[in-house]
């Protein structure tokens, strides 16, 4: 007790100056947190919404969890230069070298972060199709919210698809199971299956009720073909199970399991899954994820993409991007006939992805060609003039772009071929999405293509060291001006679905913000790897609409940007990589925290010297 | 035409105090300040704030002295302000950065960052739509030239962005913060191997840039109000007009600012649309980066772009 007390008395008198500000700045980190979750102001009543802020009890949360990061920094930086504790003469290992040394716990941190992660998606799905909550809701009706979707049987469903990954990974013991009679086990696995087709088949239009159970009502599941289905193929899968034998007490090693999981038909089984996830799993969803799906999320992945050619492959900083989606836009207005101004011809918006793509091209390649000869800082500040440029041409050049009242009803997508009218219409929002995935998926692989091919090199090459690449002979402009233009031309493709979604086009779709929107995407998710773009675009989209779609978590909408803001700058600071970097980007970033070669076009600070 | 003559150059007298800005930054850090417009914006609420529980509704008698105090505590009011706010983006965006020795490009997006939050931190606060401001000074017409009316206001800012714009000179150029200023932007190391405290003189820099960027900030909001994006714009401009004096140099960014709303609008008296004035200045600005992109009086310091 009393060397504790020690121990507390040395750590207070080792205290200086640096810590105590380091605290405050955690405090004020936290007030400025309540700040920025706190009500709306008003310039006629000042300072009110700062009042409301503080007044709330939930400011105490924040100021205990600004003390307590304080006290954490402080404790890291003191225990760091070892005036709390002794240095460490050996390297501490890190958890992953800590729990590679282990098998078995890397078994159970593997087999819980999985059953974990299932049951979340679990839930969320659950939430997915369950109806939106309009208003503040308590707990109970939160409760409810789950209790009337099939939770409980995606719930079933997950853990199930997960136990049978993880078998056959880590070959578990299921010895006390097989320990059961066999007819026990088949009619017990049929019995789950029958729930799980209660619960969680989409195709039934009865929800969990004991109505659906008994096959004398007219809604029951035995009066539905679905539940046949899965009842076979549940019998499929549980029978040779039953009567497989297996050897015991073989585990595989961690080198065995890292090559299962990387082998062709893991990879193959991976794309199989996602593909199944992207194809089939928005059917489930309610009419709001679905256009959500499509105009947040897939629209959003498409731009995202297209500006990661630019910022991530050719490191040029793009901050007037949303300009060519807008030029996309704007090209399906006119050739639709929905501006002022009239096209010599009217042309499906099928027909108009390639104009559009072509035009935005132009405008690429036409503000690229003299612009991209400058350097990294002044490029940005040119294309956040053109992006308002365009901004103000489509708000104030009323002749041509019908103004700030927006333009007509941009016509829709629609196929009038061989005997087959279908036209695209709002009440099916999922076949606007197919046709985005149609575009989509080839230009990820397009774009993965270019990247691992002679022009991702040159982008590489350009945006590690510009004059050396020069000195081999590459043509920098030309590689520069060429990701401009297939950014800019996916952005135009982009705005072609934007149009023909949304109907009327107004200029203030297409502010400055959105640029930043998008290029936040593009960085939180890792410059330079696709699949870290993806990844950003899909979380970042989706969680506003998921806080909308909630109205009891108590999300304003306007106060998008300022959290995205503060992303941007503690992004910068703590993980300037993004969450999924590309290979290269990190070793780049980590080359230039060390002074080696030119992280990207602008150079890093310290090394240029004036002339 | 004559009026559109000088709206221009009274509109880039303050295009000139939010250009000392960037320049300032621009020499010892080599970096655009994209935080710069949250200066101005912050300036242009202090100087809102001030004028409204000092003046309120009331109708100022408009004697001189009365103007002059407004005008005086008013500017010291929105120059600290932006002073402050300079100062912290520096702490925050900048420095965390700086200690870890991040590449230029990140920089930028925390640059950009700091600019989203705190513009969106005011539009939350103050609300998102635009408020007038007090008056502080009976706005009348002083006297009218081949058609062109100057007013009081233009007055005003003639008399203070001179004042400001030869003390600024007089500091970076005179006093030993000046010369540390100077030193840095030459060559960091140097300056820190010969006793300038680099992480000093670069808040100092900041401070300086802030000062003159919340000023513009007051005037701005005098005369057109204050909104929470008021410093998107202005801020563009700014820029504009520093590459176009010659980033990194001073006296270059006071020219430039003038040129600047000179070119930007006096040819809307021709054309007749208020709103090509940003096409073209940033026409303006595309051309002087493409044909002379040391800008007028040459970047004094740094690399050619």
């Amino acid at each position: 007790m009393s060397s504790l007390m020690a121990r507390m008395k040395n750590m207070y008198t080792t205290l200086n100056a640096a810590d105590a500000r380091r605290i405050c700045t955690a405090v004020a980190g936290g007030l400025v947190l309540a700040l920025m979750t706190g009500p709306d102001g008003s310039i006629t009543s000042p300072l009110y919404g700062v009042r409301e802020s503080f007044l709330t009890t939930h400011v105490i949360g924040y100021i205990i969890f600004g003390l307590a990061l304080g006290v954490l920094m402080t404790f890291r930086a003191k225990t760091k230069d070892g005036t709390w504790r002794r240095v460490r003469t050996t390297p501490r290992k890190t958890f992953v070298q800590m729990l590679a040394a282990s098998r078995n716990a890397l078994r159970t941190a593997a087999l819980s972060l999985t059953a974990l992660v299932s049951v979340v998606v679990a839930l969320l799905f659950a939430d997915f199709s369950g109806p939106p909550a309009p208003h503040k809701m308590s707990w109970h009706e939160i409760f409810h919210q789950f209790l009337f979707t099939r939770t409980y049987g995606y719930l079933l469903l997950v853990l199930a698809l997960w136990f049978a990954i993880a078998n056959q990974l880590f070959q578990l013991s299921d010895k006390r199971l097989r320990s059961f009679p066999k007819p026990a086990l088949i009619l017990g696995g049929l019995v789950v299956t029958l729930f799980l087709a209660l619960c969680a088949d989409p195709f039934l239009p009865a929800r969990f009720s004991l109505n659906a159970l008994s096959p004398a009502s007219k809604h029951s599941m035995f009066h539905h073909w679905t539940t046949y289905f899965w009842l076979v193929l549940g019998a499929a899968i549980i029978i040779p199970w039953v009567f497989k034998r297996r050897p015991t007490g073989e585990r595989r090693s961690s080198r065995q399991m890292v090559a299962l999981t990387t082998s062709p038909s893991m990879r193959f089984l991976t794309y199989l899954i996602a593909g199944f996830v992207v194809l089939e799993a928005p059917k489930y969803l309610s009419t709001y994820w679905q256009i959500t799906l499509y105009q947040q999320i897939g629209v959003f992945c498409l731009l995202a993409i297209g500006l990661n050619i630019v910022v991530g492959f050719a490191g040029l900083l793009d901050l007037g991007y949303v300009a060519f989606y807008a030029i996309g836009a704007y090209t399906t207005a006119y050739f639709s006939g929905s501006l002022p101004v009239q096209p010599p011809f009217h042309l499906n918006p099928f027909l108009t992805i390639p104009c559009a793509i072509i035009v935005a091209m132009l405008a690429g390649v036409l503000l690229g060609l003299p612009t991209l000869r400058l350097r990294g800082d002044y490029l940005a500040i040119v294309t956040l003039g053109f992006g308002e440029i365009i901004y103000v041409l489509a708000n104030d050049w009323v002749r041509l772009t019908g103004g700030s009242i927006g333009t007509g009803l941009v016509s829709n997508f629609s196929i009038h071929l061989l005997g087959i009218n279908y036209v695209w219409n709002e009440s099916n929002p999922l076949s606007y999405y197919y046709l985005l995935i149609a575009i989509l998926l080839p230009a990820i692989f397009l774009f993965d293509f270019l990247n691992n091919s002679r022009v991702g090199r040159s982008w590489a090459a350009i945006r590690e060291d510009e004059v050396a690449a020069a000195s081999l002979g590459i043509n920098a402009l030309k590689y520069k001006v060429m990701a401009f233009a297939m950014g800019a031309s996916t952005a135009g493709a982009a705005g072609v679905f934007t149009a023909v979604k949304v109907g009327t086009l107004f200029p203030n779709s297409f502010v400055l913000q959105l640029s930043i929107t998008i290029l936040v995407l593009v960085i939180f998710g890792g410059m330079g790897s696709i699949v870290g773009v993806l990844c950003g675009a899909i979380i970042l989209q989706w969680v506003p609409s998921y806080l909308n779609f909630h109205a009891y978590l108590g999300f304003q909408e306007s106060d998008l940007y300022l959290y995205i803001g503060a992303l941007l700058i503690v992004m910068m600071i703590f993980r300037p990589q993004g969450i999924i970097p590309s290979r290269r980007r990190l070793r780049e970033f980590n080359d230039a925290e060390e002074g080696l070669g030119s992280a990207d076009p602008l150079g890093a600070i310290n090394q240029e010297t004036p002339t | 035409m004559f009026n559109y003559l000088i709206q221009g150059i009274f509109a880039g007298l303050i295009f000139s105090l939010l250009a000392l800005g960037y320049t300032l930054v621009y020499g010892v850090l080599r970096l655009i300040n994209f935080a710069h417009s949250e200066v101005l914006m912050t300036g242009g609420f202090a100087g809102y704030f001030y004028l409204h529980y000092t003046i309120g509704q009331h109708l100022v008698s408009g004697n001189i002295g009365e103007t002059l105090f407004y005008i005086v505590t008013g500017v010291l009011i929105s120059g600290v302000a932006g002073t402050v706010v300079a100062v912290a983006i520096e702490r925050f965006a900048y420095r965390p950065l700086r200690r870890r020795n991040a590449p230029k490009l990140a920089y930028l997006i925390s640059a950009i960052g700091a600019s989203y939050f705190l513009l969106n931190l005011a539009g939350k606060e103050f609300g998102r739509y635009p408020t007038a401001t007090s008056q502080p000074f009976d706005n009348h017409v002083v006297f009218t030239l081949w058609g062109g009316q100057i007013s009081m206001y233009d007055f005003v800012i003639l008399a203070a962005s001179i004042v400001l714009l030869v003390t600024i000179d007089w500091i970076v150029s005179r006093t030993k913060m000046g010369r540390a200023i100077r030193a840095v932007a030459q060559d960091v190391e140097t300056a820190s191997l010969m006793g300038v405290n680099v992480n000093r003189t670069i808040a100092g820099t900041f401070a300086l840039g802030g000062f003159m960027g919340g000023v513009a900030g007051f005037f701005v909001a005098i005369n057109q109000g204050v909104a929470y994006d008021m410093g998107f714009k202005p801020a563009l401009f700014a820029f504009t007009a520093a590459v176009l004096g010659g980033i990194g140099n001073v006296r270059g960014a006071m020219i430039g600012g003038v040129v600047l709303g000179i070119v930007m609008f006096t040819p809307i008296y021709w054309l007749g649309q208020p709103w090509l004035e940003e096409v073209i200045a940033f026409s303006v600005l595309v051309l002087i980066l493409l044909f002379r992109p040391t800008g007028l009086l040459g970047e004094r310091l740094g690399r050619s772009a």
